[in-house]
């Protein structure tokens, strides 16, 4: 009877089987996979038993002003400057080159679909990923968080969950806001330069032009990735930086170190899930290609 | 086995495992790890201790013996290299063995430095819990934190927050945020380490009520033998990393072990200063 007790689970199942549990406890041992653990979880602890929709709509609606709002000047101002270098760069180059009707395409390509998104995660990263990763690691460092677990409050859904979701919906509007500013302000800057400058930089560049260029370049993928790519990029800013902060050993300075781990994976991550996700874009792109031909 | 409250069996843990909290282990990795055999590496070994229901006991020890270490353990803070630990009669095995499945089974614990939410009120950092897991309406939620701040006396700093308050009170509040949440067993870690012998004199009573009342089983992890004497329970040593078994303060005073002679000298020397307490002729 004994003995019986002793057999596990794992120990009933399959060879294949067997292979397939230690497979996942070998991902679970790593961060990525513990990372991934830790966003199913934070999804998992939304529909808990414990979950109270006045609350929890209050907690992600401060974490989302939390993260979006005060963040919004420096966005805005980054948004419109970026938007600037852009428009001028890509309208006097293709202009000098003769593919002016490659320009449309060009800032679509450029502010709507890879950079714009970055640029938001980066900011967002930097401002909100670390202040998360701070205000939990202290947390950590103070023990709140074991008093948290030990009054039977879970850690993941009291703090990383309204983080995560406040995260990427603060993500999705900023990501809209960037890339509305960055070409609508960027357009108005850029007219602004022309004027003062009288044009010395030799452009031709007119709302309708810009505008009809941009629309016309615009396709199914990019909206929908357009939702898409703030959402994942917001999940892993957000986990990331409460991941880094649960793990932090009881030691104050671990505190600063990682900030900045979260911080910096935050951008790799980023750029990697990026990369990932422009496979899309190719696969797309080679359809395209042979409707075309 | 019906009136047991807390039963451990051969529990040891690893100074290796002392650093892991409940998230840098994914639920079932301890069949990755070899077992740690080398006693030297122990903090604490084969500790056996049963505690029955509605009964005091306390954890004495030097300084550094694994007293804090061993009280984590019951809550599930840190998962033990080996052993079993069941709760009411309930055996959890390791793998589930984390502080939220503790904390279902109404285990609470004082923290030593208090670890309240530094971003909440007192009023919301003892109502916290009870709004978490639901335990009642919000009249009846506010009804039972004012219970609890008047029976640990932090009504008046109802509406501050937690660095605003002395170390002594954060403890109280800190007791009356556990005793909100109906325990059935209570882990104190030092409750009067640092408190004056004023407030030490105030905290005592309200143990003994907490005891007396709401027949909750308390462990106290303290250096503070008198105490022991006082609430008149029975007190074992962490020695030698394992656990001694629990006997009286008055069989420990007498007693010709070693115990008794390191951590008991200043009380069975009649010119030293805490023996106002004592009988003197003991």
């Amino acid at each position: 009877m004994k003995k019986k007790k002793n057999v596990r689970n794992w120990q009933r199942l399959t060879v294949f089987g067997k292979i397939f549990h230690k497979l996942g406890l070998f991902l679970l041992h790593r961060p990525s996979g513990q990372q991934v653990a830790l966003f199913w979880n934070a999804i998992k602890s939304l529909f808990s038993s414990n979950r109270n929709f006045k609350t929890d709509t209050r907690n992600i609606i401060m974490q989302t002003f939390f993260t979006g709002v005060e963040i919004f000047p420096i966005l805005f101002i980054v948004a419109t400057l970026f938007g600037t270098v852009v428009i001028i760069e890509v309208i006097s180059l293709m202009g000098k080159m003769g593919l002016s009707d490659v320009v449309g395409s060009l800032i679509v390509v450029v502010i709507v679909r890879e950079l714009g998104p970055i640029l938001t995660a980066f900011l967002i990263a930097g401002r909100s990923g670390s202040s998360l990763t701070t205000y939990i690691g202290s947390m950590v460092i103070n023990s709140e968080v074991d008093a948290l677990a030990t009054m039977g409050v879970d850690p993941i859904r009291y703090l990383v969950m309204p983080g995560l979701f406040g995260g990427c919906i603060a993500m999705f509007f900023m990501n809209i806001i960037f890339s509305t500013s960055a070409i609508i302000s960027g357009f108005l800057l850029t007219k602004g330069i022309i004027f003062l400058t009288g044009n010395i930089i030799n452009i031709q560049l007119t709302w309708s032009y810009l505008s009809t260029e941009i629309l016309n370049a615009l396709t199914l993928t990019d909206f929908v990735f357009i939702v898409l790519k703030p959402l994942i990029f917001g999940a892993i800013i957000t986990t990331n930086a409460c991941y880094q902060a649960l793990n932090i050993p009881r030691d104050v300075r671990q505190v600063p170190k990682a900030t900045s781990r979260s911080v910096i994976k935050s951008f790799l991550y980023v750029v990697c899930a990026d990369v990932v996700l422009s496979i899309f874009y190719f696969v797309d792109y080679i359809n395209n290609l042979n409707t075309l031909i | 086995m019906q009136d047991e409250a807390l039963r451990l069996e051969n529990v040891s843990l690893a100074y290796n495992d002392l650093t892991g909290n409940m998230f840098s282990q994914p639920r079932a990795v301890s069949f990755f790890k070899h077992r740690e055999d080398d006693e030297q590496k122990e903090l604490i070994r084969n500790v056996n201790l049963t505690v029955t229901r509605g009964e005091t006991l306390c954890i004495g020890g030097g300084s550094g013996q694994g007293k804090s270490a061993l009280l984590r353990i019951i809550a599930g803070l840190v998962r033990p290299t080996r052993g079993n630990i069941y709760y009411f009669g309930e055996y959890i095995p390791p793998e589930r063995l984390t502080a939220l499945e503790v904390a279902k089974r109404q285990v609470g614990l004082v923290f030593q430095n208090g670890a309240l939410i530094s971003n909440l009120k007192v009023r919301d950092n003892i109502a916290l819990p009870l709004r978490y897991h639901k335990m009642g309406s919000p009249e009846e939620i506010d009804e039972k934190v004012k219970m609890a701040m008047d029976l640990m006396r932090v009504r008046e700093e109802a509406d501050m927050f937690p660095h605003q308050l002395s170390v002594g009170m954060q403890k109280r509040v800190a007791i009356a945020r556990s005793w909100a949440m109906d325990p059935k067993l209570l882990l104190m870690d030092e409750p009067t380490a640092g408190l004056d012998n004023y407030n030490r004199r105030n905290l005592l009573p309200l143990i003994d009520n907490m005891r007396q009342l709401f027949k909750t089983t308390i462990i106290i992890v303290t250096h503070d033998l008198l105490m022991t004497k006082e609430l008149n329970c029975n007190i074992s040593f962490l020695h030698k990393k394992t656990l001694t078994e629990p006997h009286s303060f008055d069989y420990w005073l007498n007693s010709d072990s070693d115990i008794s002679r390191a951590l008991f000298r200043d009380f069975t020397n009649t010119g030293s200063s805490p023996t106002h307490f004592i009988n003197p002729k003991l």
